[in-house]
């Protein structure tokens, strides 16, 4: 199980690079008592995991990733942040028999997925991936998912029609109130 | 892609790809250097002065003199601010904007990614810069910065889609969205260029693009009369540099991206023209659309803030979408 083959070309750095990066963010993103220092870290892991995918060829999900974690809904965090006040960002009690045992617990899931990707085989997949992989990610979407992608979008629309509608009722309350 | 990970890594290859990127960064600062000389000068004529004439010959060391007093200033960090995020948000800010440079074919063997997801790359990266400036402007601990700093974020949230969108007719009509790809399509007469057929969509990448450069008319976040200077208020000495370099940098960029989108990249607009080398007539295009970007700037007054949201979604997204709409309808009749 412990017979790591390591090729130290190109993919080997980066991936271990942007594990280590991914890794760190998260770890970051655990610890830090800011809540805008946390929004930031967990933009860091998204850009490695961004990173990761371009390592396994898939571009497009890749930036897509990145437009859509880091440029929109970390913006989106940091900016509920800086809006709501936030100054009781006092420290929480230890509890140390809780800690230990969620330590245990990791350790045990550690365990099963280095168990589970150890033991995997990864076979090769029958045909290779197509040159221009954007290409025929955007042919399969509009061909064989075209109807899954379609209610997706209606399903999109829906819930940003009703964000609208839920934002738009609160000055009318606020008329008719006492004030 | 593939090909850069299956090589074995060695200092020499380290050093090929060094030596590449310092290169990007010498022509950048220098058009940067001259950028800012020109738009001095440009905006000078157009207001009936001289614009600067002092330092060198010609006033062309005017910049290089600006830049040299920023790096010997004092570098002050606000008491109150947030240290670590103050230090951090020029750096994030220029990091992605330079690395936005990688993808650009200035021509057919001149460029250093191929990425097939082109245009995507950019949108995606700048994102990040977004981030930096509303962190810069959090971390400064002030009222205006912090302003400014959503003020920009906002702006720039809401002109990235129909961005994004004005470039969907084009990617439909290429079928790609390699950037080396699109101007390979261009080729021919200038009226096979993107931007006749595509015209509606330039209209509008043309709007978009200067709001998310942050420019007149659409330099709200740096509105001087209402915010005192937007989300780097509290920034001076290098550290405001890197800010200013990394919006020049987006100049460099979008003025790179309309060139190859829409302009025909170094394609000559009459074939018979083709002895000129192709780098030559990218060079005169780009140059024509930071003199616009300049024009511009000289030319219109700034936008209201309410006025600033409704135009992004009113006016220029049901505009990108009809394009969209009238890209297919175009392709469905005439091929």
């Amino acid at each position: 199980m412990f017979n790591f083959n390591i090729e130290f070309n190109g993919e080997f750095f980066a991936f271990f690079l942007l594990a280590v990066c991914a890794i760190v963010g998260a770890v970051l993103a655990i610890n830090f008592t800011k809540v805008v220092h946390t929004a930031l870290s967990l933009a860091f892991t998204f850009v490695s995991l961004a990173g990761i995918y371009v390592l396994l060829e898939a571009e497009f999900v890749a930036f897509v990733q990145v437009l859509i974690y880091v440029g929109a809904v970390t913006i989106l965090m940091i900016f509920g942040i800086m809006m709501t006040k936030h100054q009781d960002e006092g420290k929480e009690r230890t509890r140390p028999l809780l800690e230990g045992l969620a330590a245990v617990g990791c350790i045990c899931l550690f365990g099963i997925l280095f168990y589970a990707i150890r033991s995997a085989s990864f076979p090769e997949p029958a045909d290779k991936l197509p040159a221009d992989n954007t290409m025929s990610l955007g042919k399969l979407l509009y061909s064989a998912y075209a109807i899954p992608f379609e209610l997706v979008s209606v399903l999109l629309t829906v819930a940003f029609i009703g964000a609208v509608a839920l934002a738009k009722r609160e000055p009318e309350e606020k008329e008719g109130g006492p004030s | 892609m593939q090909k850069f990970w299956n090589d074995q890594v060695s200092w020499g290859l380290a050093g090929i790809y060094l030596l590449g990127a310092i290169a990007v960064l010498a022509v950048v600062i220098v058009f940067v250097t001259y950028a800012i000389y020109f738009e001095r000068k440009v905006i000078g004529w157009m207001q009936y002065r001289r614009g600067p004439n002092r330092t060198g010959p010609l006033g062309l060391l005017q910049t290089v003199a600006d830049v040299a007093k920023l790096l010997i200033k004092e570098d002050t960090i606000p008491a109150k601010a947030d240290k670590a995020l103050f230090i951090l948000a020029p750096a994030l800010a220029f990091v992605p904007s330079f690395l936005v440079l990688a993808i650009i074919p200035y021509g057919l063997n001149l460029q250093f990614a191929d990425l097939n997801v082109g245009f995507l790359y950019y949108v995606a990266l700048s994102g990040i810069t977004t981030i930096a400036i509303v962190i810069g402007g959090w971390s400064s601990n002030n009222k205006y910065a912090l302003l400014g700093g959503m003020r920009s974020a906002a702006q720039m949230i809401s002109y990235e889609v129909p961005l994004v969108l004005s470039v969907v007719g084009i990617a439909m009509m290429t079928e790609s969205l390699n950037l080396r790809d699109i101007v390979i399509h261009q080729e021919g007469y200038f009226w096979h260029w993107n931007f006749i057929p595509q015209i509606i969509g330039f209209a509008v990448f043309v709007v978009a693009a200067i709001s998310e450069l942050n420019r007149t008319p659409f330099d709200l976040p740096e509105a001087e009369s209402e915010l005192v200077a937007g989300y780097h208020v509290e920034y001076s000495g290098f550290r405001f540099a890197f800010f200013m370099l990394t919006e020049y940098i987006y100049v460099y960029a979008i003025a790179c991206l309309a060139t190859i989108l829409f302009l025909g990249g170094w394609n000559p607009p009459i074939p018979q023209l083709d002895f000129i080398p192709g780098l030559l007539w990218f060079a005169l295009k780009f140059a024509f659309i930071v003199f616009f970007l300049f024009w511009i700037r000289a030319t219109l007054p700034r936008l209201r803030v309410d006025q600033l949201m409704g135009m992004a979604w009113k006016v220029l997204l049901p505009l990108a979408i009809a394009n969209i709409f009238l890209t297919a309808l175009g392709i469905e009749w005439w091929g």
